[in-house]
């Protein structure tokens, strides 16, 4: 079984207006045995909407996701951060870091660095 | 956020609240059902759950009301709240591996997932939050950092607690690098050593 990566712009995860929309449309991708590399961070509230989609999802076939991401630990409190993110956002700016995400069948080991994510793929022996 | 703050405060005021609602969390295996019966053994006199081996054991809310932890002049009344284990992936295959049937391990892999759900919505609705870590293992894990980031942007009290001190592999200085911005507090559930040190802890951070 090959296994395909797939890179994901900002820009292309700007056009999901919403959490869920993003959220969906990264597990409908992950469903599909692919590794994704998107060119962003997720914040704490998206990955807590992606881990309880997630779990929603799981069934014989799916056994769940491995993902982690590099930058976006900083958390937004207060309203003029908020502001100062969407701004960015909206004014196509980029708010940086990435975000690694893949299948837990294929995906053996993920480990997070302080300024990188190392991964070992493969197909897990039955 | 001190507005947040605020707001908890006065909640609790007007609705005549005198207990806080402590809510364990952290990944399967982390021993949080171990803890979550110490405390409760030593203040109530009862235990709360079940412990085993085979992850995902807890797979719905236990919830303990009105345990007082009393420590020096702090006393304090809450709502203990042993959550599921939360994690990305669930594989009944890994239950089959342990020994179960083919169907009890598919059962219980519905209702683990049912409980990652259940324990992820309740991180919104704790007042202090004990995360619980296996101080043998790699701390610096995804299911960690969201815990701890969604608590922290609710402004909720957090303890991390350095579990399974009394294996011999544990290294609890880990955890404190990894969460250097937290109060850390180094146990074993399962002997209960510096079991005290964590009371003085829920006391003083709790709100």
């Amino acid at each position: 079984m090959d296994i395909e990566l797939e890179f994901i712009s900002s820009d292309a995860l700007k056009e999901k207006i919403g959490t869920e929309n993003k959220v969906n449309y990264i597990l409908d991708r992950v469903r599909g045995n692919k590794i994704l590399i998107l060119e962003e961070s997720l914040s704490y509230e998206e990955r807590k909407k992606l881990m309880e989609a997630d779990m929603a999802q799981i069934d014989d076939e799916f056994t769940g996701i491995e993902f982690d991401t590099l930058g976006g630990d900083e958390i937004v409190k207060t309203w003029t951060e908020k502001l100062k993110k969407n701004l960015i956002k909206i004014l196509g700016g980029k708010t940086g870091g990435l975000t690694v995400i893949g299948p837990s069948k294929l995906i053996r080991e993920i480990k997070k660095h302080p300024q990188k994510i190392s991964l070992l793929a493969g197909i897990k022996e039955e | 956020m001190p507005f947040r703050r605020l707001f908890n405060w006065f909640r609790r005021i007007f609705r005549g609240r005198k207990s806080i609602s402590l809510g364990l969390y952290g990944p399967p295996n982390a021993g949080k059902t171990t803890l979550a019966n110490k405390i409760s053994l030593d203040w109530t006199g009862e235990e709360m759950g079940k412990v085993s081996e085979i992850p995902h054991e807890t797979r719905a809310v236990q919830k303990k009301e009105h345990v007082v932890v009393k420590t020096g002049a702090n006393k304090i009344e809450m709502n203990l709240l042993d959550m599921p284990g939360i994690a990305t992936k669930v594989d009944y295959k890994e239950f089959v591996e342990h020994g179960m049937s083919k169907e009890e391990a598919q059962k219980r892999a519905k209702e683990a997932t049912s409980g990652v759900i259940e324990a992820i919505k309740w991180l919104e609705n704790v007042d202090t939050a004990l995360v619980v870590m296996d101080s043998t293992r790699d701390p610096y894990t995804q299911v960690n950092i969201t815990i701890i980031g969604n608590l922290e942007a609710r402004d909720i009290p957090i303890i991390v607690v350095a579990n399974k001190l009394d294996l011999e592999d544990s290294k609890p200085g880990k955890i404190r690098e990894a969460f250097p911005q937290h109060h850390v507090v180094e146990i074993s559930a399962k002997t209960g050593k510096d079991i005290d040190v964590l009371y003085d802890a829920i006391a003083k951070y709790s709100r």
